[in-house]
């Protein structure tokens, strides 16, 4: 930075003063006891919510065992059931994405909530039970089902390994597991990296089984130098591969359980709108998350304005890409006029779903984006969150939409699957009946009950990242006023 | 950041002032140089109004062609300004500073280049008022507005008027600056004019941010929805194979950010070496921007497999042909092939180094590369699925640039760097104000032994904090 002897002879050397942080070791522990001791108590408002969510997790078992017990025969029944998985599969794998961008890009409003964003991975391992019934549900190449891998509709090139019958290499099911489970194992690595400080913090300051806990899985870590690079390193790693099996999972989702259901759907476009569908419902997730636990957890001196404002800015980013993205692809299918893509069309946008896709257009673009273009409400803490909700609800009607609709017609008809045009498009909406019910109201209940268990073994906020941005925050003199100056430490 | 000199204000004002109030020798013979490109391109494209499209090489069925491919690729680099400038400011990204107004510029002479490539191509340019203007003239017919061909000078010129109203905003300040310095009684009025008044005043300063501010975000729809309009006039379009796919739109976009935010490299490269702004443009600015490019390049290729196979899927026998034509058959084989390694295949694991990273010379040739490649990756788009259209014998045949169209499109790489250079010698290329304001926002930190950059964070104001939400 500065210069030296020759150059300074040049021009003139600008001395910089330097900012004070306030980083001392007493400052550093009332952080950590402060958020400790949130962490440490459980209210009784929290268990009676957690009750209630559990209650509504049962009841998801038990559409779930309901749905098996229906069979696997008549696929239009499992729409909501894909429609569920999808929806979860769009919000708690979505989440950890809040923390993981603004990490990448060093921005400092991310700290408070990082954390909450990444707990939602494990919610998300509901969604590996759920995947399950899947694998049996989709119907075999052989059966003529059109699939992304064009290497022969009708026979299998060669069996995976000796003993299992028809699973070639490049079959979906193989690759969407394991899309599914890494992106699971990926997750599950991010939050354990993550909380590998605080749970040393847990180790040294904890009581009880939260002691014990931190001692099994801080692994012997004294945050010394080599330590501390090396949790940075590969959070980094493990971070860009969450974010490309992400991408990856929702590849596969979109096509094998949506697109190839649905004769003439050819919609290259889709799979990164299904994965932006997922970064908004994240994001809005994230939002909500964060509002509970700054009105309802204790957090109020951590999470603020500043995070409000950031996630309201994303949100209206999103809002505006969630429209482009659905105008590329309807505008081309509505210009172009091919029958095979009005057939599409028509099922999913102008026929039975036409309510449907009005209120979710409304509710995940209209809304957001005419409200969160003023400032006054993107700055405040109920704005962006109603808004979340929106985003939310109207992201559960998308899914209902697409999967119900496309399940609905899946396999009716082999003559419309080889022609690839939809033949007879459905005039109604199959009707959610109890099953269906138990199984949204009770697996969206069971992630939020999985994540508020999950707060009570990790905290709810990063405790290292809140006193790491000790110091790299001072406050200086500037003028007549106050203002912050935040360090970049790459 | 990491690496930083602060600098006082009157060294900025005379290292960026340097070439704007005194003459580099380079400068006069480059500008005759591409003067004369300019001219033998224009004559060029004098000589086919003159003898008609027929002595291009287009014909039954390509009848868009080089003209077409570089109209696209010029659109692509245009959206680097908007990239660089009104993102990375909306980000509140600090090494943004030095070479936002290098990227606005660019912005503005690409678009020009791109708006003149479709007006030569319909070969007699005069005509095109009676399909966009929205007035009859006196036939009862009124521009088809459900035509792409309608959308895109609409989009076009939204845009460019656009970048020129946020370059003209950010230009004000340091106008001002030669209005002051100017010796020269003319060139002071001139200046005095084109700052509109601009005498720092606080009210002033608020004015030009806020209205900085809100262009950034205003112009960011328009920069979506130019280059998506240009995707649609290939992919509504369902009787040429390869073009009817809905990825088009963000596939160009991400395409144009690639080789947009390449060009703005190669520009600070240029700078770097032309104009000796070493001071300003550092190793870690030509880091800032490789990273970025890692990311964009790794996005478009992405969008390029998924547009691929999407294409496959449909197992379709013309679809599949076409892709067999565009990358195992001649004369497109090599091409397709050179469009790969060049846009992505050598830059993107050169970049992946730090070293390189940082060198401004690797940067440049990389750079270079990908917007070889991406050049090549339009007229890939473009005139092989044109090829196949051969429903009768007559219009078999194949496509060869003619010699016109060659000069005409070398005609306008010249145009864009003649309007750089001129604009260069007439104001500054690095903002002022905005490396200014860079230096008084900056501060450091002592973290134990070390000292790390640190800024002041633009955002609410400190008694946010202190009021009880």
């Amino acid at each position: 930075m500065a210069t030296d002897a020759a150059k300074a002879e040049q021009y003139e050397v600008v001395e910089q003063p330097y900012a004070e942080t306030d980083n001392s070791v007493e400052t550093r522990k009332a952080v950590s006891d402060k958020l400790l001791g949130i962490h440490n108590i459980t209210s009784n408002r929290f268990w009676q919510f957690a009750v209630l969510t559990g209650i509504m997790f049962v009841f998801g078992i038990i559409g779930l065992a309901m749905r098996l017990n229906s069979g696997f025969d008549d696929k239009g029944a499992w729409g909501y059931y894909v429609a569920v998985f999808s929806f979860l599969m769009t919000t708690t794998a979505a989440a950890p994405m809040v923390a993981i961008a603004p990490r990448i890009a060093n921005a400092h409003w991310r700290r408070p909530i990082s954390r909450a964003a990444e707990i939602w991975t494990l919610a998300g391992c509901l969604n590996l039970i759920l995947y399950i019934p899947l694998i049996w549900l989709l119907p075999s190449l052989e059966n003529g089902r059109r699939s992304l891998w064009f290497f022969g509709q009708q026979e299998s090139k060669g069996d995976f390994w000796t003993g299992f019958e028809s699973v070639p290499a490049y079959s979906p099911h193989i690759w969407a597991t394991l899309s599914i489970v890494a992106l699971i194992l990926l997750g599950l690595t991010l939050v354990w990296l993550s909380c590998l400080p605080d749970f040393a913090v847990l180790r040294e300051q904890g009581e009880g089984w939260r002691k014990k806990w931190g001692k099994r899985l801080a692994l012997g870590w004294v945050g010394s130098t080599a330590q501390w690079n090396w949790q940075h390193h590969r959070m980094g790693i493990v971070s860009a591969l969450y974010f490309m099996m992400l991408v990856f999972s929702h590849f596969f989702i979109s096509v094998e359980f949506l697109m190839v259901h649905v004769p003439g759907w050819i919609d290259s476009l889709y799979p990164i709108t299904h994965a932006h569908n997922a970064l908004q419902a994240g994001v809005a997730t994230v939002m909500l998350t964060i509002f509970c636990l700054r009105q309802f957890g204790g957090f109020r001196d951590y999470i603020g304005l500043d995070q409000m404002w950031a996630l309201g800015k994303l949100m209206l980013a999103l809002s505006l890409l969630w429209v482009w993205f659905w105008f590329s692809s309807f505008n081309l299918y509505w210009y172009g006029k091919k029958p095979s893509e009005i057939s599409v069309l028509e099922l999913l946008i102008k026929g039975p779903y036409r309510e449907i896709f009005i209120a979710e257009f409304l509710l995940v673009f209209i809304i957001p984006w005419f409200t969160m273009i003023w400032n006054p409400i993107r700055r405040s803490i109920w704005g962006p969150t109603l808004i979340a909700v929106s985003i939310l609800c109207g992201t559960l009607l998308d899914r209902i939409r697409l999967y119900v609709g496309a399940w609905d017609v899946a396999g009716r008809d082999f003559a419309s699957m080889y022609q690839m045009k939809l033949s007879e498009v459905p005039v109604k909406i199959p009707t959610p009946d109890v099953a269906d019910i138990f199984l949204i109201v009770g697996f969206i209940g069971g992630s939020i009950f999985l994540f508020m268990m999950a707060t009570r073994l990790l905290p709810a906020i990063n405790v290292w990242e809140q006193k790491e941005l000790l110091l790299y925050k001072a406050e200086i003199q500037y003028h007549r006023t106050k203002v912050t100056v935040l360090g970049k430490s790459r | 950041m990491q690496e930083h000199e602060q600098l006082s204000q009157k060294q900025i004002n005379d290292d960026l002032l340097r070439d704007v109030l005194t003459v580099p020798k380079w400068w006069l013979p480059a500008v005759t140089v591409l003067g004369i490109i300019v001219i033998t391109g224009l004559g060029s494209f004098s000589y086919m109004v003159y003898h008609g499209l027929g002595v291009t090489g287009l014909n039954r069925p390509v009848m868009w062609g080089f003209f077409i491919a570089n109209f696209v690729f010029w659109i692509g680099i245009s959206h680097a300004g908007i990239m660089i400038s009104a993102i990375l400011r909306l980000t509140q990204a600090e090494w943004r500073r030095p070479i936002t107004r290098a990227a606005e510029v660019m912005t503005v002479f690409s678009l020009m280049a791109a708006l003149h490539t479709p007006l030569i191509h319909v070969g007699r340019p005069w005509r095109v008022l009676y399909w966009i203007f929205p007035y009859d003239f006196d036939r009862g017919i009124w521009p088809n507005i459900r035509s792409p061909f309608v959308w895109d000078p609409a989009a076009v010129g939204t845009y460019l008027i656009a970048s020129s109203l946020f370059v003209m905003v950010c230009l004000l300040p340091d106008i001002a600056i030669l209005r002051d310095r100017s010796k020269n009684s003319l060139v002071k009025k001139i200046y005095a004019f084109m700052c509109l008044g601009f005498r720092g005043t606080p009210r002033q300063w608020k004015l030009q941010t806020v209205a900085g501010i809100l262009l950034s975000a205003l112009v960011l729809p328009v920069f979506v929805s130019v280059h998506s309009i240009v995707s649609w006039d290939f992919a509504v379009l369902i009787g040429v194979e390869g073009w009817h796919s809905t990825i088009f739109a963000p596939y160009f976009i991400i395409g144009a950010i690639h080789s947009g935010v390449s060009a703005v490299a190669m520009l600070m490269a240029l700078a770097v070496w032309l104009y000796k702004l070493d001071k300003y443009i550092k190793p870690d600015h030509f880091d800032a921007i490789a990273r970025l490019l890692i990311v964009v390049a790794t996005t478009w290729f992405f969008f390029f497999f998924l547009e691929w196979v999407y294409a496959l899927y449909t197992l379709e026998a013309p679809e599949i042909a076409l892709r067999e034509l565009q990358a195992f058959q001649q004369p497109y084989a090599p091409l397709f092939a050179l469009f790969i390694v060049l846009s992505f295949l050598i830059p993107v694991p050169i970049w992946l180094f730090k070293r390189f990273r940082r060198s401004a010379l690797v940067m440049f040739w990389t750079t270079v590369l990908v917007n070889i490649g991406m050049w090549l990756e339009r007229f890939l788009i473009v005139i092989p699925g044109l090829i196949r259209r051969t429903h009768m014998t007559f219009d078999w045949g194949t496509y060869h640039p003619s010699i016109i169209e060659i000069l005409i499109v070398v005609e306008t790489f010249a145009f864009v760097a003649l309007g750089m250079l001129i604009f260069a010698k007439v104001l500054p290329l690095i903002p002022l104000f905005d490396v200014k304001e860079g230096m008084v926002f900056r501060h450091v930190i002592k973290v134990g032994r070390k000292t790390i950059p640190a800024s002041i964070r633009e955002g609410l104001p400190h008694h946010y904090y202190e009021k009880n939400h």
